[in-house]
């Protein structure tokens, strides 16, 4: 083929097969073609950048060199925001958060704060994922249990979680059960209605599989649905857990001895920028480090549903 | 086609599974009834492969699925042995228009699942798949998930999973529909090979004419809106088919007989 693809003439040249008349060239000689707006003259199609493929990958390079870009991007942010602190609004540098997180690790209150504040996450979290798992699963199998929750559920997650603070402070005392019962407030009904929701997706057809391969309900239920479901309730687990750890600092704030949160207000009354900062980051990290643990438990639970 | 069927296995004599004046009606929107089949009788002799054909929404799924128990027809009875149908069960294998097969498991487990339904000890369980899955030429992809398998294979396996309980009653709805020529020609040959040996009552539902003709002990020809049956045709080859029927000018002649039917069913 020579470069008749650049033939500006359409229907001359030796493109136009034979047995066609003169008049009627191959569609694609037409240079008002509605497609050929979209193209480059001389191709067809559009090309794509590297970069901004929707939903497609990148190279693995660029992806760490942009990640990497990203981090540096916040640090320099937090050293601007360091050296414009002045009086009024402090921001303590790096260097003085990491003096600060020492300090508070080698006065042994991190170690106290950190697992006080982790073990009421995990008890009261554990308690909302239970629930949500059982009635989240029963609400997205069942019609019938779906009519009876759906309305009392739809009503009470309206009640901002927070707002029963005062309640639940004067009904359960200062020790350790109202903040178990702030988090599990804070995340079960989302637990349940995305857990439900999670359910629902199971394809009816595995579902009516299953009964003709002589399945009963208890065998689907436990066979097909909860297999199906696991990974989808990972990824609610991983999602809420933030408002896990919310409604933990709301609770710690308020009425608390140890914890990551009662830290954060004991810091503030004596001005301990350094400390403050330092037990966000911490938040940060736990936050991201159980993130990774849930994806892990995902591939390990469910490594058929690689997305 | 009134002449009797020349080697037509036992067509007439023990009819399994009768469905009788069968009519189902759907709630459509703003609670108006659709009528998506509308009286339909059908006989299928124990050992048959039925066909049924009609154009798509003439009520073929749905049949099936009220003979799989897994929907109530709104009136009409479904027998099989003159056993009344309430309900899905593993005497009535089904393979399903869309893959359901589930990718949690591998495709050993997969085909062993109605074997744990029943029960079967872990060692029977592991023998039977073994077998099967010689059967279907997938031995070697034993341990490998469902997503890893070309869509012809997954049929396969969902044909095996659905053979593995040995159903009375094999119920096939367009299982080939999605698979290339080739592939669909070898898995034609391959239901006929399950047939031969297990001696099952098949009813199958297709598009493809020729693929009814060849498998086909009768056929049943469809109407659509709502779903009636316009003719009843006994195909007049035996039970030993080969590609050589292919070229049977009766399979032609059938053939065409078939397309004109469908084809003033789409005009009226
Ligand atoms: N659950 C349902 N609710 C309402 N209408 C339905 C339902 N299921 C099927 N129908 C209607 O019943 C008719 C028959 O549907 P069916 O799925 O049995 O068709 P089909 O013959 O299997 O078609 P295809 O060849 O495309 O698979 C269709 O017109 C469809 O709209
Ligand atoms: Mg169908």
């Amino acid at each position: 083929m020579t470069d008749t693809s650049l033939d500006p003439v359409p229907g001359s040249g030796p493109r136009t097969p034979p047995g066609t008349g003169a008049g009627t060239a191959h569609l694609g000689d037409d240079p008002a073609a509605p497609w050929r707006r979209s193209a480059k003259p001389g191709t067809r199609g559009r090309k794509q950048g590297a970069l901004l493929r929707l939903r497609d990958e990148i190279p693995f390079r660029t992806r760490v060199v942009l990640a990497c870009t990203g981090i540096a991007g916040l640090v320099v942010v937090w050293l601007l925001a360091a050296a414009w602190s002045s009086g009024a609004v402090v921001v303590p540098t790096p260097l003085a958060t990491w003096n600060a997180f020492t300090d508070y690790w080698r006065s042994g209150e991190l170690s106290t704060d950190l697992s006080a504040s982790a073990v009421r996450v995990a008890e009261g979290y554990t308690i909302s994922m239970v629930v949500g798992i059982v009635l989240g699963v029963a609400i997205g199998s069942f019609r019938s249990i779906e009519a009876f929750w759906e309305s009392p559920i739809g009503f009470l997650r309206y009640i901002p979680a927070t707002a029963l603070t005062p309640l639940f402070l004067l009904w359960l005392g200062i020790d350790e059960s109202p903040k178990i019962a702030l988090i599990i407030a804070g995340t079960v009904f989302y637990n349940i209605l995305m857990i439900a929701d999670v359910t629902r997706a199971v394809p009816r057809e595995l579902i009516t599989a299953s009964y003709t391969l002589g399945a009963g309900r208890l065998r689907v239920l436990c066979r097909v649905i909860l297999p199906h479901s696991w990974p989808g309730i990972i990824d609610v687990a991983r999602i809420n857990l933030a408002a896990a750890w919310l409604m933990l600092v709301v609770a710690e704030l308020l009425a608390a001895q140890d914890g990551l949160g009662y830290r954060m207000i004991q810091s503030q009354r004596f001005l301990q920028y350094g400390r403050m900062f330092a037990i966000l980051l911490i938040f940060a990290v736990i936050g991201m480090f159980s993130d990774l643990a849930l994806r892990g438990l995902r591939t390990l639970v469910a490594p058929w549903a690689r997305p | 086609m009134t002449e009797p069927a020349i080697a037509a296995t036992g067509t007439k004599a023990a009819p399994k599974l009768v469905l009788e004046n069968i009519v189902k009606d759907f709630t459509g929107r703003r609670h108006k009834t659709v009528r998506a089949i509308d009286g339909i009788d059908i006989e299928v002799g124990d050992g048959e492969i039925v066909c049924l054909v009609g154009a798509s929404g003439c009520g073929k799924t749905t049949l099936l699925n009220i003979v799989a128990g897994l929907e109530q027809p709104t009136s009409g009875g479904v027998t099989i042995d003159g056993e009344a149908i309430v309900g899905p069960g593993p005497d009535r294998g089904m393979v399903f228009q869309s893959y359901s097969l589930y990718p949690w498991r591998t495709v050993s487990e997969n085909v062993a699942f109605g074997l744990e339904c029943i029960g079967m000890s872990r060692k029977d369980r592991a023998e039977r798949v073994q077998e099967l899955l010689g059967i279907i030429g997938l031995g070697r992809f034993a341990d490998n998930h469902p997503k890893e398998l070309s869509g012809g294979m997954r049929q396969r396996v969902a044909i095996a999973r659905a053979l593995a309980p040995e159903p009375d009653i094999l119920l096939l709805d367009e299982p080939f529909g999605a698979l290339d020529a080739q592939t669909r020609r070898a898995m034609q040959e391959f239901l006929l090979l399950v047939w031969q040996r297990t001696r099952a009552t098949i009813l199958f539902v297709t598009h493809d004419i020729e693929e009814a003709i060849l498998l086909a002990t009768r056929i049943y020809v469809l109407s659509s809106h709502p779903g009636r049956v316009v003719e009843e045709i006994t195909v007049p080859f035996g039970t030993n088919r080969g590609p050589s029927v292919l070229r049977d000018p009766r399979f032609l002649d059938l053939r065409d007989e078939i397309q004109e039917l469908l084809t003033t069913q789409v005009e009226r």
